[in-house]
């Protein structure tokens, strides 16, 4: 579930959330901007997609959970603990049923999704993004490549200035269903 | 900002403000985005003027703090609307009966008060969900059984108030049955308890549910008569085992005495849930989609054109799996008995073993046991098996609304009803899902239900369309007596329309007792009809 070496790195310096500063040089967005506090960055490690974001951010000091589809455990047993005691923002990249679960669930601590982009992928490997929510990231999520777009998005989500003004158009936005024949995966931030 | 009806802004604010004085100011919520985590994902309203949604919620932490939001409520006529978790989707999730009620989030009241293994109950309060309840048993060691309900992020206590059913034996799985003893706050803020709970220092309040006199549990659930802070529950003793086997019959018509049989098992108590299902049904999603497509082509089948079907699919028309709960020799002697009964009964019936597990399921292998909630283990990885239906399109919906009716437990009704559906959808031009191979939801031991699922969009047009389905439906079933026991909010005053015997005799019963029990209308106006004497003009 997590990863050890994000334990033995980050410690306890995770429960109060790991301040992110990503290596932008090679795929910078906009090269030194903003930092964000992420308590957590959730990926579902059946996807490659997931795994590269999750690698990004990783290399980045942020703790890493991986789920496979049910996020049952992750929340009940571990982030609902920590989320209870600080409400520090949780980034993800899994498919639409895991956010949807959590997103119902992260009421239970009073935090919300303020920005999702989701990546809809056919058998050729074709990818269509849409993006909602906090609008610097939603401008920037249009623009996700074909392929790749799972470290583009964790760069995208460490240069998040989390005082930003939210836009509550991320929230609730669909159920948990995905297209008949495609891959429905979403980057989120919950906060 | 939606505010509660005819309650101006400024009382609305002073009420806000008593209610920060109660449970303290980060525990109620008013703002746009805070209310919004209230709404229900799946509304058939979403968008609309008409969607159900809060106007505010306030969170708390002790029985104390219920009774104040209540006589605040009182004060300023503001209509509450208790949640335990708010997780009961296609039923109304979070989101109030009444558009601008206040949400009653009582999640913090989440303390297990008292697990006990040998005479096996818990008593919980609102905001414990299945998981917790679950982990406290299995950090304790204790051997007891969860019945889960799936997905299990609810509470036994939102559940059960809901009439929701899980998947074991039939004694456990109807959660509000298997309840024993509850502690109320009543519209008036004062504090009840119901069964023993009435009676000072009595250590039997989960062991005997009637105490003496009227039992008054009942109206409080799928009601508004008061906002439940305690409930105990009756659990099963953890089985030394669990063995589950297959049945296989090979004619259409050899699941009336199916269903007779297993319904015998499980009325003496030796079987658990049954999960019924049609091999040749199953076939119609896959390799034999063209042959069911040429079946109902013109209409629904006669008998002997379904038999005649089955006998060139090659599969058997029927299969009913069968679980069994107890120390190893009793399960393994009662399959046996199973296979003895049902083979004299239904010639060509066939028999295969299934999976054969001790209790406890150590900790390392419950995350790749498959049917979770068979084995009293919450999950949500039900979400995982319907978001990637073969049934979803390209365009897919943003939720459904659930619409089972009750039905005899028998072979002749089950297909009736699939008829009788098939017709309505073709009424409606839509293509219709039914065929002469419907399967049972058992979750209630002595019926069965069986229905239909209604898309839900964010699109108002389309669920305009939903909403059409969804009545057209339910109509048409009452006509045939067959009626819901649950339903999304926005369909509650129709379905309670159906039980009208005697001039809606049991609604006015109902409403006498609300005009008496809560005469300011306080409590959750409108669930399951139940309408205040000042809003009993918007029934439907």
């Amino acid at each position: 579930m997590v990863d050890r070496r994000s334990v033995l790195k980050i410690g306890a310096a995770t429960v109060a959330g790991v301040v992110v500063k990503m290596p932008l040089s090679g795929r910078s967005l906009s090269a030194g901007r903003a930092q964000v506090v992420l308590h957590r960055a959730v990926f579902d490690d059946r996807f490659t997609e997931c795994r590269d974001f999750a690698a990004e951010l990783h290399s980045a000091g942020v703790f890493t959970s991986a789920i496979r589809g049910d996020v049952a455990k992750l929340w009940y047993d571990d982030l609902r603990v920590h989320l209870r005691e600080n409400r520090l923002p949780v980034a993800g990249l899994t498919d639409r049923v895991a956010l949807f679960c959590l997103e119902e669930l992260a009421r239970d601590v009073g935090m919300r999704v303020i920005f999702r982009a989701d990546h809809v992928m056919d058998q050729d490997g074709h990818s269509q993004h849409t993006a909602a929510g906090t609008a610097s990231l939603a401008a920037r999520a249009r623009d996700l490549p074909q392929a790749g777009f799972g470290r583009t998005t964790a760069v995208l989500l460490s240069e998040f200035d989390l005082s930003e003004p939210r836009d509550m158009a991320a929230q609730k936005l669909t159920g948990p269903f995905s297209p008949e024949n495609k891959t429905a995966l979403v980057t989120w931030l919950i906060a | 900002m939606v505010l509660p009806p005819n309650v101006s802004e400024a009382d609305f604010n002073a009420a806000l403000g008593e209610f920060r004085s109660a449970v303290g100011a980060n525990w109620v919520f008013s703002s746009d985005e805070d209310v919004a985590l209230y709404r229900d994902s799946y509304s058939i309203n979403w968008g609309e003027p008409d969607e159900r949604v809060a106007s505010a919620a306030v969170a708390s932490a002790k029985v104390e703090e219920v009774q104040q939001i209540v006589r605040v409520a009182n004060r300023y006529r503001i209509p509450l609307y208790p949640i335990s978790t708010g997780r009961n989707l296609t039923y109304g999730g979070s989101a109030p009966n009444m558009r601008g009620s206040v949400v009653v989030d009582l999640k913090r009241m989440n303390r297990i008060l008292d697990v006990d293994e040998k005479r096996a109950f818990a008593l919980v309060e609102p905001g414990v969900s299945y998981f917790d309840l679950y982990n406290h048993i299995r950090e304790r060691n204790l051997k007891l059984m969860l019945d889960v309900p799936d997905p299990g992020w609810g509470s036994p206590m939102g559940n059960s108030l809901d009439h929701g059913a899980g998947y074991t034996m039939a004694a456990f799985r109807d959660h509000f049955s298997s309840h024993c003893g509850m502690e109320v706050v009543t519209p008036d803020g004062e504090v009840i308890r119901t069964g023993m709970g009435a009676v000072p220092n009595s250590d039997s309040w989960q062991d005997f549910y009637y105490g003496a006199g009227p039992s008054v549990d009942g109206l409080f659930a799928q009601s508004n008569f008061g906002i439940v802070t305690k409930m105990g529950f009756w659990l099963m003793p953890m089985p030394e085992a669990i063995l589950s086997g297959t049945v296989t019959v090979p004619r259409h018509q050899d699941l009336d005495p199916l269903v007779y049989e297993v319904s015998y098992l499980e009325d003496l108590g030796l079987t658990g849930m049954p999960q019924y299902g049609s091999p040749v049904g199953r076939s119609a999603f896959g390799p034999g989609a063209a042959a069911m497509a040429s079946l109902m082509q013109n209409g629904w089948p006669s008998a002997a054109a379904v038999e005649n079907f089955v006998a060139a699919q090659k599969l058997p028309a029927w299969s009913v799996q069968l679980y069994f709960y107890g120390p190893e020799e009793t399960v393994r002697g009662t399959w046996q008995a199973a296979k003895r009964r049902i083979g004299k009964a239904i010639a060509g019936a066939t028999f295969q073993d299934g999976e054969f597990l001790t209790l406890p399921i150590p900790k390392e292998k419950e995350p790749t046991q498959s049917d979770k909630p068979r084995l009293g283990i919450p999950a949500l990885e039900v979400f995982n098996m319907v978001a990637r239906n073969a049934g979803n399109t390209t365009n897919p919906p943003d939720g459904h609304a659930d619409l089972f009716v009750t039905i005899p437990r028998k072979a002749a009704a089950l297909w009736e009803s699939a008829h009788v559906l098939f017709e309505a959808y073709k009424e409606l031009g839509l293509p219709a899902q039914q065929n002469p191979f419907p399967t049972p939801f058992t979750y209630y031991s002595r019926c069965f239900w069986t229905g239909t699922t209604v898309p839900t969009w964010r699109d108002p047009e389309k669920n305009a369309r939903s909403r059409a389905l969804f009545e057209k439906v339910m109509n048409r079933c009452a006509e045939h007596g067959w009626v819901g026991y649950r339903t999304s909010p926005a369909f509650q005053d129709l379905l309670i329309s159906k039980y009208s015997f005697n001039n809606n005799s049991l609604l006015r019963f109902q409403e006498k007792l609300k005009d008496s029990i809560d005469p300011n209308g306080i409590i959750s106006p409108g669930r399951y009809g139940i309408w205040p004497a000042s809003m009993r003009k918007n029934r439907a």
